[in-house]
């Protein structure tokens, strides 16, 4: 059904209109003897096509037609502008003004339904390309979030597989992943970075996967050597993730080869001072760290929750970002539930 | 006004698709509304409202085009061209012709509607 809108100040002409829009079949005639009715009728209501006269007391219908489109998404409806023979200027200048085709009076119904069937053909038109662009839209979105959801899952698989040859768990992964999250917010990053932020961190120690299982998995202290080849895993993991078309393994890459750098320049692989370390990278060491500190490992029992947020506040301007860290004890308590949520568990067999 | 109004009905008819109830239903407008219309437009000229006299005449001549009285649109165009201009003072004896053409046109379609009813 079509919802025609019919504004004219003359009964008679509201009248035959009515009925000849009746006649067309398949349309609702809505009517104003008003335009200023009739706009405030627009602001709530779309019309499939607007047939308006000129010559109208407090508002003529070319007045009319430029507030009409001016109202968001009625910029495209059909308008018929209905004039006298006599008025050829005004006609011209309702075509310009964004009238879609005019009317003469005496109205002659031939004429009318012509027209008004034209018109509303374009609307129908409109209608179908608009739902289908919506259609196309809707799916496109559904089909990308497929592939985030997906990519988000390989992710996270390809994370637990390096930490699987740890003594980590995959519950470290999603601590870690929440405590970045959480700085980055405290720090007023957008929430599309905190989001990244959060994807991006569970792949900082993806390198490991490279480190031979004899160093990985040594139960004793590392030697130097050892130690140098452990070091490797930053630069491995970015040569893995680096130059991806998918911003979160880029930003993966950027994390895995900075988040061992110490902010006053002791840290590896490069020795980055200050804000010369990656901004991600920074945050994930202060989440990364506290997250190792209290959780118990076959080597060490759990920090007690005191003593680690003491290792940070101590560490800031030395090993952490003092930023980062007052980000992340801004969001202690939140911190907190994100350290009850997620766990240790046995690690699933792959 | 000299030239009488004639009803001219298939001409009319063939302009609305031939179709009898929308002849019907509008001839009954214009005779309920033909006495307020006759004083909109004298009100508005006693007024001397240039504006609304100019609408009013404009709504007169599209109403007897309607009934394919162009003998008194083309009055009516003139009055409404004159009132274009903003001086109306001189127009007395035309908006009374136009006035009587509006009883004279709807005497017609009275009739016209006794012969067919």
């Amino acid at each position: 059904m079509n919802t025609v809108l019919i504004i004219d100040d003359s009964d008679i002409n509201l009248t035959l209109i009515k009925a000849l829009v009746l006649k067309l079949g398949e349309c609702a005639p809505v009517l104003f003897d008003n335009p200023l009715r009739a706009l405030d009728w627009c602001r709530e209501h779309v019309p499939d096509l607007v047939i308006v006269d000129y010559m109208m007391p407090d508002m003529d219908g070319l007045k009319f037609i430029s507030a009409f489109r001016a109202l968001h998404g009625r910029n495209e409806i059909p308008v018929l502008m209905v004039t006298a023979n006599d008025q050829k200027e005004v006609r011209y200048e309702a075509l310009l003004g964004g009238a879609n085709d005019f009317l003469t009076k005496p109205i002659d119904r031939v004429e009318f339904s012509a027209r008004s069937r034209n018109m509303l053909s374009l609307r129908t038109g409109q209608k179908f390309l608009a739902d289908r662009a919506a259609h196309l839209d809707a799916l496109v979105s559904e089909q990308t979030q497929e592939i985030r959801n997906r990519e988000q899952e390989l992710i996270f698989r390809m994370s637990r597989a390096a930490e699987f040859r740890d003594p980590e768990t995959g519950a470290h992964i999603q601590r870690m992943a929440y405590y970045s999250q959480i700085i980055a917010k405290g720090l007023g990053l957008d929430e599309k970075i905190q989001k990244l932020i959060l994807e991006a961190a569970p792949m900082h120690d993806v390198g490991k996967i490279g480190i031979p299982d004899y160093i990985l998995l040594k139960p004793g202290k590392l030697t130097f050597e050892e130690f140098e080849v452990m070091k490797g895993h930053a630069k491995l993991g970015h040569e893995l993730l680096k130059g991806s078309g998918s911003e979160t393994l880029r930003a993966g890459a950027e994390i895995a080869i900075s988040h061992h750098e110490k902010y006053d320049g002791s840290g590896y692989p490069f020795g980055l001072v200050g804000t010369k370390i990656p901004l991600f990278g920074r945050i994930v060491a202060v989440a990364d760290v506290f997250d190792a500190l209290t959780s118990e490992r076959p080597y060490k029992k759990a920090w007690p929750l005191a003593d680690a947020r003491k290792f940070l506040e101590d560490g800031r301007g030395a090993h952490f970002d003092p930023m980062c860290v007052e980000a992340f004890l801004a969001g202690w308590d939140e911190a907190l539930e994100i350290r009850q949520r997620f766990q240790d568990e046995e690690a699933p067999m792959i | 006004m000299t030239e009488l109004f004639v009803f001219d009905r298939e001409l009319i008819l063939d302009r609305l698709g031939g179709d009898e109830e929308i002849l019907t239903m509008m001839i009954d407008l214009y005779l309920q509304d033909v006495e307020r219309t006759a004083l909109s437009l004298v009100d508005a000229f006693d007024q001397g409202q240039a504006d609304a006299f100019m609408r009013e005449a404009h709504t007169i001549k599209g109403l007897l085009a309607t009934f394919s009285d162009d003998a008194g649109a083309a009055k009516a165009f003139g009055i409404e061209q004159q009132a274009k201009t903003g001086e109306i003072s001189g127009l007395q004896p035309a908006v009374a012709a136009l006035q009587r053409r509006l009883y004279e046109v709807a005497d017609v379609l009275r009739r016209e509607m006794g012969s067919v009813r």
